[in-house]
Formats: structure tokens, C-alpha cells, sequence
């Protein structure tokens, strides 16, 4: 046996269209031989194609196989994740701030109209009438003095949830936002590993 | 008689048991108290936050039924107000989560580090409808 080569891939790459990736792209390798290393990173794995559109999996036998016929005495070892998601990345999006003013006005508007439509819902409006004869035994028809507090604490409550004040000062969590996107990306990235990856599946009418 | 009695007696306490398992499934489902206890690090209490949750249902439900009146002050409705609206909105907020409404946005819209904005927009549309409904919308909808 030669000598012992170490391949982590990595998780997610992003490469511009057209890139050719080497394995030095998609993983890390360590060898005791440090040139070997180098030269073993240098190896050309694939040709981004147009084809591709904008995800490729990149399997960890197919790394292994381009290393071994670089070397077929060497002893690989991988370690890590099985395969690499590459992002090609096409021109970025810019966005016009024309647009992200429209997608902002669309979620106030929104919310503005789901919040009222919620409180006529649940009749909000008999439930403070109700609260502010319990509390002075006076009957008003509009409590105001508890439907603008109530208003303030709304959007306090939201952004409490979403802990975008204190984030900084008093912990170092990310927010349940940041967990949810993490989630989402993960669900996505494992969705794509399946999916994408010829290799992963196989189906009875595969040749 | 006492049939009767026994009969009211069983129909309400199992409608009360259905409706306060309800509200319970309720919170578990949006976790809005362990994101509480986690903002301000008061895990050990949570026993404590269950009885409170528990204390204030069973405490609105019966005076909203007895009709009970305090006769205390009206200022006595600014924090209520206030709690009252911070505990809507949380409950807002982690239904969006649940419904996982932002990572979705974010990733169609391309976004991802703009996203503050939009959730302000949310919060700021949720303060300016509440208003814009107590104070205009409800004169006209009597």
C-alpha cells in the first residue's frame, strides 16, 4: 500500500459558468507529502457545461477515482461529507430598489389588511369593549386607551420574537430566522443530493 | 334533577377540557415560550410559565363569563394593552415561522440579506393596520 492521502470534500462550492474544477475545488488533501498534496489538487475532475444549469453534484467516488488514476498506489481515505453541491453562479441579480420598494410595500399592505381582517375575526373590537368595562366598569365604544398599546405592542412582539434587537448585545444564538433559513438550505441541499445525483439512485428502468 | 345537573356539569367540563388542551397545542405548536425563556435565559422557570399561561386562561375565562368589574383605574389598560398586543404579535411572528413564510420569500425573491427590511415591513404594516383599524376602520363597520 502507498502512501495514505486524505479527502474531505466540501459542502457547497460556487463556481462561475464555464469553470473547470479541479479536486482541489470541491476538496481538501492532505498527504505527509505535502507537493503530492498539491499536485493531487490540481487534478482536473469537470467541465462546468451550460447544460448543467445551476447545480452539480459532485460524488466522492468520482474524486477518488480521478486521484487513483493519478496514482493508483495511493491510499485514500475520505472523511467528511459524500459529496459536494457546486453553485454555479451566473451573473448576479441586481436588484432595482423600484422592486424591493413594491415587495415591501406588498408585505405592509398585506399585513396591514391580515392583521385587521384577524381582528374582525375574532371580534376583537367586543372583546376590548368588554375588557375596558371589566376592568372600569365604564362601557366605551372605543377603548382607545387599550387599542393603541395594543397596536405598539404588535410590531414589539414581532420583533421580540425574532430577537433583531438584542441579537447583538445579549447573545450570540442566531435567531429563529437564521434557523429556519439554515433549515431551509439544508432540506434544499439535501433535496438536490438525491435528485441530482445520478449515482445516489437507481431506478428498475436505468440501464 | 340531579341528572340534569350532573349532565350540565360533565357537557361543560369537557368542553373546557377539550378547549384548554386546544390552546395548550396551541402554544406548543408556535413555541412561543421557549423562545421567551431563551431570550432571557430563564429556563429553570419554566414550570413557572406554564402555570402562568394556565393561571391567565383559566382567570380571563371566568371573568369574561361572570362579568366580573374591577372598577379600578382606566390607566390600568395601558400595560394591559401593551402585553396583550406584545402577545399577539409573538404569536404572529411564529406563525410565519411555522409556516416557514421567510426562508421561502427570501430564496424566490433573492434577498437573503435584505430580509430585515421585509420583516420590518411586516411588523410596521401589523402596528399601521392595528391602528388604522381602531381608530378609522371601526366607525364605519357598526
Amino acid at each position: 500500500m502507498g502512501e495514505t492521502v486524505f479527502i474531505k470534500l466540501r459542502h457547497r462550492v460556487q463556481v462561475k459558468p464555464n469553470a473547470a474544477i479541479t479536486v482541489g475545488d470541491v476538496a481538501q488533501v492532505m498527504a505527509t507529502d505535502s507537493g503530492m498534496a498539491k499536485q493531487l489538487q490540481t487534478i482536473p475532475l469537470y467541465q462546468i457545461q451550460p447544460s448543467d444549469k445551476n447545480i452539480v453534484i459532485i460524488d466522492v467516488m468520482k474524486v477518488v477515482r480521478a486521484v487513483l488514476q493519478a496514482d493508483r498506489s495511493l491510499d485514500v481515505q475520505t472523511v467528511g461529507p459524500s459529496q459536494t453541491i457546486i453553485e454555479v453562479v451566473y451573473e448576479k441579480r441586481r436588484f432595482s430598489t423600484a422592486y424591493f420598494l413594491l415587495i415591501w410595500l406588498l408585505l405592509f399592505v398585506g399585513s396591514a389588511m391580515a392583521i385587521m381582517n384577524f381582528h374582525e375575526d375574532v371580534s376583537m373590537q367586543q372583546v376590548h369593549q368588554h375588557l375596558y368595562e371589566i376592568i372600569t366598569g365604564k362601557k366605551v365604544d372605543k377603548p382607545l386607551l387599550l387599542q393603541i398599546p395594543y397596536s405598539l405592542g404588535l410590531g414589539i412582539g414581532m420583533i421580540l420574537f425574532f430577537n433583531y434587537v438584542f441579537r447583538k448585545r445579549i447573545n450570540e444564538e442566531p435567531s429563529p430566522l437564521e434557523v429556519e433559513m439554515f433549515n431551509y438550505q439544508q432540506s434544499i441541499d439535501q433535496y438536490v443530493i438525491l435528485h441530482e445525483n445520478k449515482e445516489s439512485m437507481r431506478k428498475i428502468d436505468d440501464d | 334533577m340531579t341528572i340534569e345537573i350532573l349532565t350540565v356539569i360533565f357537557v361543560g367540563f369537557a368542553g373546557g377540557l377539550a378547549v384548554g388542551t386546544g390552546f395548550v397545542a396551541f402554544l406548543v405548536v408556535l413555541g412561543v415560550i421557549p423562545r421567551l425563556t431563551q431570550l432571557t435565559k430563564t429556563m429553570k422557570r419554566i414550570h413557572a410559565y406554564e402555570w402562568s399561561a394556565v393561571v391567565g386562561a383559566v382567570v380571563g375565562g371566568w371573568m369574561s363569563l361572570r362579568h366580573s368589574i374591577l372598577y379600578v383605574s382606566k390607566y390600568w389598560l395601558i400595560p394591559i394593552g401593551l402585553l396583550h398586543g406584545v402577545f399577539i404579535g409573538m404569536l404572529a411572528a411564529a406563525l410565519t415561522e411555522v409556516l416557514n413564510v421567510w426562508p421561502i420569500l427570501a430564496k424566490r425573491i433573492g434577498v437573503e440579506d435584505k430580509i430585515v427590511i421585509l420583516l420590518m415591513a411586516i411588523a410596521f404594516g401589523k402596528v399601521v393596520g392595528s391602528l388604522f383599524h381602531w381608530i378609522y376602520f371601526v366607525d364605519y363597520f357598526q
